[in-house]
C-alpha cells in the first residue's frame, strides 16, 4: 500500500528525517509516536506530498507518490490535519461535500453519488444532526468528526491522521479513535496516525513506529515498541509499563520526580523528627515539600511513620517491630539530634516504651525544639507524670516552641530557615 | 434545499434591482425623461428626436454599461483576491494592483504606445502587465516561508502602491502633453465613457472572468487553507496563479477605462458574502451584479450631486468605502467571513 525507502529530509540544512524505511500493508493500522521534534509531523507531510523528500522514494500502490496528480492522490489518500479550525461560515454539509472534490468536474457539479456518499459519511460519523450548522459553531470534537467525514467521502484507501485528538477531552479522544478503528476494520482503510499520546494510540493500532531524532528507533508490535527501555530512553524520563486489563495492551505510566532523593536536599538545614504511629506523616510531607534534610527516630520497623520516612528516603533510627528502644538506638538518635538545627516532636502520646526518645532532650542546652501540641499535655502523658516533668525540664534549658497546626509549622520552619540562612 | 431557493430569490431580486437602477439612471441627467420613454427609446427606437436618441444610446447607455462592468469587475477581483489571500481586508485598490495597472496606463499614454490590434488595445494590455507585475512583487514581498500574513500583505501593497503613485506622478510631470487626461483618470471617473471604451476593455474583461470561473471551485477549497485544499485534490499553486492572473486581467481591463476607483472591491464582496455565504459559486455572480449596481448608483451621485459639475466617481466610492474599511479594521477581532 505505502512504502517508504530511505527517506531523508532537511529543513534549512538541518536534517529532520534520516533513512526512514517502512512498509504499510493494505488495511493496516500503524501509529507513529515520538517526542516533540522527533520528525513525526514532517514524516507525515512527506507522505502527504506537502513536502518533497531530499532523498529516497515513497511508493503508493507501486507508483511513485510524485507520479500522482493532486486529484488522483486525493482519491487514494485522505488527510485529517491536527488543526481543524475553520474560520468561515461553511455548513457542515458543504464542508463534507468538499471531500468529493476529486470526483467532481471543473464546475463542481454535485452528482447523486456525491450526495449519497456525503449522507453516509454524516451517518457514520454521527454528524448528520448538525449538517446545516455552521462549522464555526461546533466544538473541537464535533469539528474533528466532520473533518473525518470529509476524509471518508474521499473514499481513500489510506487515511493519514496528524494528532487527531490533540487538545480534545478523553471522551472525544476515545470517540475519535473508535471511529478511526471502525474505518480501519469495516471500510478497510489503511491508517497511519501520528500521536503524541502513547497510551491512546497503543490501544488501537496494530503496529507502532517510534521516532527519535528523525530516525526510526523502534518499529513493530505495540508490545515490542512500548517497553520501559525504549520509552525511558527516547523520552528521557522515568516511566513504568503496565498493561491495560481490557485491551491487554501496554500502558505507560509516568513516575513523578522523586523529591526525597538525597542529592536534592538542602544540606544547610536539618530537622530531626520524633514521632510514631502515624502522627509524623503530615509533618514529613511538609518537610519533604520544603526540601529539608530530615532524620527521624527511634521508630519500630513497620510503624506507619517508619514507612513514610522510608518512602521519603529520610534517615531513620530504627529498631525491630514491637521491640523496646535499646541503648544503641538511643545513642544513635542523640547523635542525629545533635546535628539537627531543629527538633520536632509530633503530637504523639508518650508511654514507657517511647519515653527514651525524648529523655535525651533533657541533656541538651539551647536547642531549637518544637512541640506539636493539639492536645493537653496530660492527655499525651501515659507515664504517670514523668513525661510532663521531662517536658518542663526541656523547656527550661532549651528554646522550646509549641505549635498546633501544620500550617503554622510551615511558617515556623520558613522563619527558622531564614534565621539560619542569614546568620 | 431551502438554501438553494433562497439563493435563487436573491439572485433574481438583485437582477431586477439592476434593471430598475439601470433604467432610472438612464432617465435623468441634463435632460430628464420618464423611465417609460427611456424603455421605448432603447427597445423600439421609435418616434423620438435624433438628439434624444443620441443622448440615451450614445452617451448614457454606454456610461451605465461601463459603470456596471467596472463595478462588477472590481468586485470580482475583490472576491478573488480576498479568497486567495484568505483575508477580507484585501481589494485590488488597497494592495496596489490598481496602482500597478495605472502605472501601465500612464506609461502607455506618456510613451504614446496606443496601438490597436484586432480587439486588443495596448492600453489595457499595459494595465494588465502593470497589475500583474505589481501583484507578483507584493505577494512575494509579503510571503514569509509558506504563508502570506495579512499585515505584511497590506503593508507591502500600500508601500508598493506609494512607489507606483510616485512613478505615475513623475511621468505626469515630464510627459505634460496629456496631463489632464491622466489626472482625471487617476481620480477615477466614468465621465468620458463611450462604446469605444467598452470595446477596448471587454476582451480582457471576458478572458479574465473566464479564467476565474474556470478556477472558481478551487477558491472554495483554498479558503479551507492551502494544505487542506491540496489534500482535497487541488493543485493549489497552479490555481492561485491562474486566479491571480484572471483577477489582474479583470482589474486591468477596468482600470484602463475608469482609472482607479477604490473600495468597491472591498465592500461589495462583503455584502455579497452576508447575503449568500462564502460559497464562491454563489458569491461570484452575486458580488458581480451588486458591484455593478453599486457603481451605477455611485456614478449617478457623481453626476447629480453638484450638477452640472461632475465629481469623479472615485471620490464617491472612497467616501463610502474608507469609513467602511475603518469599521472592518475595528471589527477584525470578531470573525468576518
Amino acid at each position: 500500500m505505502l512504502k517508504l525507502e530511505n527517506i531523508n529530509f532537511s529543513y534549512a540544512k538541518q536534517k529532520i528525517l534520516h533513512e526512514i524505511n517502512f512498509h504499510l500493508k493494505e488495511h493496516e493500522f500503524i501509529g507513529i509516536i515520538g517526542p516533540n521534534g522527533s520528525g513525526k509531523s514532517t514524516l507525515l507531510k512527506n507522505i502527504s506530498k506537502l513536502l518533497d523528500p531530499d532523498e529516497g522514494y515513497i511508493y503508493l500502490d507501486k507508483n511513485l507518490l510524485n507520479d500522482y496528480s493532486y486529484q488522483e492522490l486525493a482519491k487514494k489518500m485522505a488527510v485529517v490535519p491536527q488543526d481543524t479550525n475553520v474560520s468561515f461560515n461553511f455548513t457542515v454539509y458543504d464542508l463534507v461535500m468538499m471531500g468529493r472534490n476529486p470526483y467532481q468536474d471543473r464546475w463542481g457539479r454535485v452528482s447523486k453519488e456525491d450526495k449519497k456518499k456525503v449522507e453516509e459519511a454524516l451517518q457514520l460519523t454521527d454528524t448528520a444532526k448538525f449538517k446545516d450548522k455552521s462549522i464555526k459553531n461546533l466544538s473541537g470534537g464535533e469539528r474533528q468528526r466532520v473533518i473525518i467525514a470529509r476524509a471518508i467521502v474521499q473514499e481513500p484507501e489510506l487515511l493519514l491522521l496528524d494528532e487527531p485528538t490533540a487538545s480534545l477531552d478523553i471522551n472525544y479522544q476515545r470517540n475519535i479513535f473508535d471511529l478511526i478503528s471502525d474505518l480501519n476494520e469495516e471500510l478497510e482503510m489503511a491508517v497511519l496516525a501520528v500521536s503524541h499520546d502513547l497510551n491512546l494510540i497503543s490501544q488501537y493500532c496494530e503496529r507502532l513506529i517510534l521516532l527519535h531524532k528523525g530516525k526510526i528507533y523502534s518499529m513493530g508490535e505495540v508490545e515490542e515498541v512500548i517497553t520501559k527501555a525504549n520509552i525511558s530512553e527516547v523520552y528521557n524520563t522515568d516511566v513504568d509499563i503496565k498493561y491495560n486489563p481490557i485491551t491487554e495492551r501496554p500502558y505507560v505510566i509516568i513516575i513523578p520526580r522523586q523529591k526525597g532523593s538525597q542529592q536534592m536536599r538542602a544540606h544547610d538545614f536539618k530537622v530531626h523528627l520524633i514521632c510514631g504511629g502515624g502522627t509524623g506523616n503530615d509533618i514529613m510531607n511538609i518537610l519533604n515539600d520544603l526540601n529539608i534534610g530530615v532524620s527521624t527516630g527511634v521508630l519500630n520497623r513497620g510503624d506507619s511513620d517508619w514507612e513514610s520516612a522510608k518512602r521519603f528516603n529520610f534517615e531513620v533510627v530504627e529498631i525491630p517491630p514491637f521491640a523496646p528502644i535499646d541503648e544503641r538506638a538511643v545513642q544513635e538518635n542523640k547523635e542525629k539530634m545533635q546535628k539537627a538545627d531543629l527538633i520536632i516532636i509530633s503530637d504523639t502520646p508518650f508511654g514507657w516504651g517511647n519515653l527514651d526518645n525524648i529523655k535525651v532532650l533533657a541533656d541538651f542546652n539551647d536547642k531549637d525544639i518544637l512541640f506539636m501540641m493539639n492536645n493537653d499535655l496530660q492527655k499525651r502523658d501515659f507515664t504517670e507524670g514523668k513525661f510532663t516533668e521531662l517536658y518542663e525540664e526541656i523547656k527550661e534549658n532549651n528554646n522550646v516552641n509549641e505549635i498546633d497546626s501544620n500550617k503554622k509549622l510551615c511558617n515556623f520552619i520558613n522563619s527558622k530557615y531564614e534565621e539560619i540562612l542569614y546568620d | 434545499m431551502e438554501k438553494k431557493t433562497n439563493y435563487l430569490y436573491i439572485i433574481l431580486a438583485i437582477i431586477a434591482l439592476l434593471f430598475v437602477v439601470g433604467i432610472i439612471s438612464l432617465s435623468f441627467g441634463s435632460i430628464n425623461l420618464s423611465p417609460l420613454k427611456v424603455l421605448k427609446i432603447i427597445f423600439f427606437g421609435e418616434d423620438v428626436k435624433q438628439s434624444l436618441n443620441v443622448i440615451i444610446k450614445q452617451i448614457r447607455l454606454p456610461r451605465i454599461i461601463l459603470s456596471f462592468l467596472v463595478g462588477a469587475g472590481l468586485s470580482i477581483a475583490g472576491v478573488v483576491f480576498q479568497g486567495v489571500i484568505r483575508n477580507p481586508m484585501v481589494d485590488p485598490y488597497i494592495v496596489g494592483i490598481s496602482a500597478g495597472a495605472g502605472t501601465g496606463v500612464t506609461l502607455a499614454i506618456v510613451l504614446n504606445l496606443q496601438i490597436s490590434f484586432l480587439f486588443f488595445n495596448t492600453i489595457p494590455l499595459m494595465a494588465f502587465f502593470g497589475s500583474l507585475i505589481t501583484v507578483y512583487i507584493v505577494y512575494n514581498l509579503a510571503k514569509t516561508k509558506d504563508k502570506v500574513p495579512v499585515v505584511t500583505f497590506l503593508l507591502a501593497g500600500v508601500a508598493v502602491g506609494f512607489v507606483l503613485n510616485a512613478v505615475m506622478s513623475f511621468f505626469m510631470v515630464i510627459g505634460t502633453r496629456d496631463l489632464s487626461k491622466i489626472v482625471y483618470w487617476l481620480l477615477g471617473s466614468l465621465s468620458t465613457a463611450s462604446w469605444q471604451d467598452i470595446r477596448l476593455m471587454l476582451p480582457y474583461f471576458v478572458v479574465g472572468n473566464f479564467i476565474i470561473i474556470f478556477f472558481l471551485k478551487d477558491l472554495n477549497l483554498i479558503l479551507l487553507g492551502e494544505r487542506d485544499a491540496q489534500h482535497l485534490g487541488v493543485d493549489v499553486e497552479k490555481s492561485k496563479r491562474y486566479l491571480i492572473i484572471g483577477a489582474s486581467l479583470v482589474t486591468a481591463s477596468v482600470v484602463s477605462v475608469s482609472g482607479s476607483i477604490g473600495f468597491i472591491g472591498l465592500i461589495v464582496p462583503h455584502i455579497a458574502r452576508m447575503l449568500v455565504g462564502p460559497d464562491h459559486k454563489k458569491l461570484f455572480p452575486t458580488a458581480a451584479i451588486l458591484g455593478g449596481i453599486f457603481l451605477i448608483v455611485s456614478d449617478d451621485l457623481a453626476r447629480i450631486l453638484l450638477a452640472p459639475m461632475e465629481i469623479p466617481v472615485g471620490i464617491i466610492t472612497a467616501l463610502t468605502g474608507g469609513p467602511y474599511f475603518i469599521y472592518l479594521l475595528r471589527k477584525q477581532k470578531k470573525e468576518i467571513w
